[in-house]
């Protein structure tokens, strides 16, 4: 940006404050964020862009990830990962870790499986369910308690005491179970009195083909659009600027607008030739431009939008979003999509130049970046940087067309220069709108034509065939909300000071929204009809560690963001020292945070137990760094004091979507390990940028 | 000035450490309403002076009577419970957390009957909020952490929360010495603030300047002992200056000086 842009910035951002103060529409110095803006800085939500992102990236590859049957398992990893992930990143907010977590879950279910056992002259104790889960609860809470006892008493680092109580734990497993029953694999809890009464609470599951919903997918529907169009209303509330009074005309046209909608969804169900599809097709996006125009006259303030107005920096993002997206395209088009053969023999000869011009551009990237090619006599620490870079970023490229298959290389290639495209759209709408509002609906108007190619592409190229139809309907309607989208915001003053009772308002809306969409998803999972059952889809099994999973992750997000001993979490971890002198009991909040974790890894135990019926010995040990990144990616800092147990549990799908995604999608899943060491790294930059951008923001 | 009781009184105070003096006959009084300041160089005896009336350390010599009565606290939370509030340079909060969860730790507003108790949210930010405004200072949004605000903003929050829980006494250490010129001028307002909302403010500090605006008594300390306690209208702002940097030794050092080079 040139420095003319910047007064002239700073100029307006001055005139605008002293207008909001002068209207009495909040604090002059508090600069206005947008609803945007302030989403990001909540620690979560890189973590559910990443999900989103890694979901559809898989979709894409397998189609299994857009079925019941390909998510179900996913879930089920999740769940048990979740439960623990989530009570791991209560501890790490507080500042400790638990290395003994993954340890204690095969130990706890190994605990409860023993004490039920009857086995005659090698021992176990033979007690009813009822008495043996309450013991094995106390015992999951002493253990909890002794780690934070000896982290507290000792002042040594946690990461040192649950270390040794990892190893303790590890041999004990293994010792009490061949001192007891001679085997390393203990089993079975189904022996034990009150084993019925039990399963309901950790071994029941709902079988998705044994339950037939006709209505199913008009309900889907319903749920789903219902509530993606209250969400783009609370966005719009957030956004705009409200009328003093409200113009019935323009709610005329709204309700217009969404019965032409409805009528559209209505012929596109009813019919099934492609000419009335399209025709309902058309009918809906008109429907939905006219009914968001009605929305915006009959609410919102109009403003003056100004003429196109293209400057070099816009024209160059545009340009450069739609080459980017072009050779996205190409890639898909060109590459073979069943192929399972290495990237290394397909490229050929041509492997050593790639390599070498890799190398080469990335060694003197690093050069220009470290500012010192103009000097003369390169200092030899910063040659040896720039060797490194251009080094590893040649081997790089070397070992992924060693491990990638020409298919693999197809989905990478096609997602990433597509995002990278439509990214850069998005910043030329952004810039735009320093200019004009016309200019940025131009530059919005652009993506959604973009959006609707890609959507035709998708329905032409690939292979996956209910991926095809369902992405080309979501794009599309990605398309129209932008294009929508382009529309009111060329028209409609947006609203750049904070008003709560609308802020309020859309918060409920959006609230409301999200909820239905879940809904519909969740229906659409739980539920079969008598068409798939024809179809012969495979079955699938929801577990109850679901429900325990959103549970648990519900109640740490209340205890975290609503209570007293959540606001102590915080504090420990944050400053441990300032907490207690101003009255926390840091130590006993500490010793709570371990007896948590511990009681979650009792859960997982007995979760495990039911499920699997017997437990290895070695169970469970080395999940403790699975849990401890799932928090990592969900947004926790190491260091503490930071943090969201939501997050977490959105980790802990990244991270099961990764463990499923990689055999769905054929790989070869001896690389699984890296693929998720790529993912941390990623998530941890990631969420340090987006931190990094939100902190300048406020 | 009042005739009646002084809030605080300390008669010839004094502190050792086996054969170490680090205090000894110090005498002044806190009013209600006013501020007192404790000026002194380095190694003066201020940190041990805050220690003993904040509960951290008993004193060895001396009385220490609180709204009349002798007291003998055997720790910060009984120094607090009785209404002295110290707040320390490194101002005990939580950088990451927001304002009004800083301004709540350890004692959040509830509601709802256990187990199914929450923090009331809304009253404790409608509360930090109003507590600040009463400050003088129009927080911006009490959920930003207290981390991004500056350091006089800091201060004031943990000035207001010591008010707020219900400080009778105000102890604050060096408030000021690590501020710029315009943030400790608005520090020293929140302490003219508090102390016009009856608390006495006990303000110890280094800089003259700071202190005399400000203050109603100064007590000057050097080496562990008083250099004297002084009502406002009993010195000058000079004479304040002088004492703090060592006073007679001063004029003497001069003197001699001035001898020297007449006899040149």
């Amino acid at each position: 940006m040139s420095g003319g842009n910047k007064v002239s910035d700073q100029a307006s951002a001055a005139v605008e404050a002293m207008t909001a103060t002068l209207t009495g529409d909040g604090d002059e110095r508090l600069a206005y964020r947008g609803v945007f803006q302030r989403l990001l800085v909540r620690p979560e939500i890189g973590a559910i862009i990443g999900a989103l992102a890694i979901w559809v990236f898989f979709w894409a590859v397998a189609g299994e990830f857009g079925k019941a049957g390909g998510i179900l398992p996913v879930l089920a990893v999740a769940s048990t990962l979740g439960i623990m992930a989530v009570a791991v990143s209560l501890l790490m907010i507080g500042g400790e870790f638990d290395l003994s977590s993954g340890a204690a879950t095969g130990a706890l279910g190994i605990v409860t499986i023993l004490l039920v056992k009857d086995v005659g002259e090698l021992g176990g104790a033979g007690l009813s369910l009822w008495i043996a889960i309450p013991i094995s609860f106390v015992v999951a809470l002493g253990l909890g308690w002794f780690n934070g006892f000896m982290v507290e008493r000792t002042e040594l680092p946690s990461f040192i005491v649950t270390l040794a109580t990892f190893f303790i734990l590890r041999g004990f497993k293994l010792g009490f179970s061949k001192l007891i029953i001679d085997n390393i694999t203990v089993g079975r809890i189904d022996d034990g009195h009150g084993y019925e009464f039990f399963n309901n609470f950790f071994g029941s599951t709902w079988t998705r083909n044994d339950h037939q919903w006709e209505a199913r997918d008009g309900i889907y529907t319903a749920l789903v659009l219902g509530g993606v169009f209250l969400v783009v209303l609370a966005v719009y509330e957030f956004s705009y600027k409200r009328r003093e009074t409200l113009n019935p005309a323009g709610l005329v046209a709204f309700l217009a607008g969404i019965a032409g909608a409805i009528a559209g969804i209505f012929i596109m169900h009813g019919t099934d030739g492609v000419g009335s599809n399209t025709l309902a097709g058309v009918i809906f996006a008109i429907s939905g431009l006219v009914g968001f125009f009605g929305l915006g006259l009959w609410r919102y303030e109009r403003q003056e939008m100004g003429s196109v107005s293209l400057d070099n920096e816009v024209r160059m993002s545009l340009a450069g979003g739609v080459v980017l997206f072009l050779i996205g395209l190409l890639c898909a088009w060109q590459l073979g999509v069943e192929s399972q053969e290495s990237v290394l023999d397909l490229v050929g000869f041509a492997k050593w130049p790639l390599v070498i011009i890799v190398g080469l551009g990335a060694g003197w990237y690093s050069l220009r970046k470290l500012g010192l090619a103009a000097v003369d006599g390169v200092a030899p620490e910063v040659l040896g940087q720039v060797v490194a870079v251009g080094g590893a970023s040649a081997f790089s490229v070397y070992a992924f067309m060693f491990m990638s298959t020409e298919q693999g290389l197809r989905a990478i290639l096609f997602a990433l220069f597509v995002m990278a495209g439509l990214g850069l759209l998005a910043m030329a709408a952004v810039q735009g709108g320093r200019i004009s509002p016309a200019t940025r609906s131009f530059a919005l108007v652009v993506v959604a034509l973009v959006t609707t190619g890609l959507a035709f592409f998708v329905r032409g190229q690939s292979t996956v065939e209910k991926f095809r139809s369902e992405m080309f309907s979501v794009l599309l309607a990605c398309a129209l909300v932008i294009a929508c989208w382009a529309l009111v915001s060329a028209f409609f003053a947006q609203r750049r000071f904070s008003d709560e009772a609308a802020d309020r308002f859309a918060t409920r809306l959006s609230l409301v929204g999200m909820g239905s969409v879940v809904a519909g998803l969740l229906i659409k999972l739980l539920f079969t009809t008598a068409a798939e059952i024809e179809a012969g889809i495979p079955r699938a099994q929801f577990r109850v560690e679901v429900l325990w999973f959103v549970g648990v992750t519900a109640l740490a997000t209340f205890v975290l963001g609503r209570t007293k001993f959540g606001s102590w979490i915080f504090a420990v971890g944050g400053n441990k020292e300032a907490a207690r002198q101003i009255g926390v009991p840091a130590a006993r909040t500490k010793t709570q945070l371990f007896m948590i974790v511990a009681a979650a890894a009792w859960l997982v135990g007995l979760l495990l137990a039911f499920r699997l019926n017997t437990i290895q010995s070695g169970t469970g040990n080395g999940l403790e760094f699975e849990y401890i990144i799932a928090a990592v990616v969900g947004g926790t800092f190491l260091t503490g004091g930071y943090g969201s147990a939501f997050g977490a549990a959105i980790g802990a799908m990244i991270m099961a979507m990764s463990k499923q995604g990689i055999p769905a999608a054929r790989w070869n899943s001896d690389w699984r390990f890296a693929f998720l060491g790529v993912i941390l790294l990623a998530a941890v930059i990631a969420n340090n940028f987006i931190r990094s951008k939100a902190e300048a923001s406020r | 000035m009042s005739d009646s009781t002084p809030l605080l009184e300390l008669d010839e105070i004094g502190k050792f450490y086996g054969n170490i003096i680090a205090l000894q006959g110090v005498t002044t009084e806190v009013r209600a309403g006013e501020v007192t300041c404790v000026l002194g160089d380095n190694g003066a005896g201020k940190s041990t002076f805050i220690k003993i009336l904040a509960g951290v350390h008993q004193h060895d010599a001396g009385a220490f009577r609180l709204e009349g009565e002798e007291m003998r606290f055997s720790s910060p939370r009984e120094a607090l419970d009785r209404g002295i509030a110290a707040v320390y340079q490194d101002l005990a909060m939580v950088p990451l957390m927001s304002v009004w969860r800083n301004f709540f730790l350890g004692a959040e507003p509830t509601k709802g009957v256990f187990p199914a108790r929450w923090v009331d949210k809304k009253k404790a930010k409608a509360i930090a909020k109003e507590e600040m405004a009463k400050m003088g200072i129009d927080i911006r949004d009490t959920e930003q952490p207290v981390g991004t605000l500056s350091g006089g903003e800091r201060q004031s929050v943990a000035i207001a929360r010591a008010v707020y829980f219900g400080a009778k006494v105000l102890i604050l250490d060096e408030p000021t010495s690590a501020l710029g010129v315009k943030q400790s001028g608005v520090v020293l307002r929140y302490i003219v603030e508090a102390a016009k909302r009856g608390l006495g403010v006990i303000f110890i500090t280094h800089n003259p300047a700071h202190a005399y605006p400000v203050g109603d008594r100064f007590l000057i300390l050097n080496r562990g002992q008083s250099m004297g306690n002084f009502a406002k209208d009993e010195i000058s702002q000079h004479e304040l200056t002088q004492l703090m940097a060592g006073g007679a030794e001063l004029e003497q050092l001069q003197h001699e000086l001035e001898e020297a080079i007449a006899s040149k």
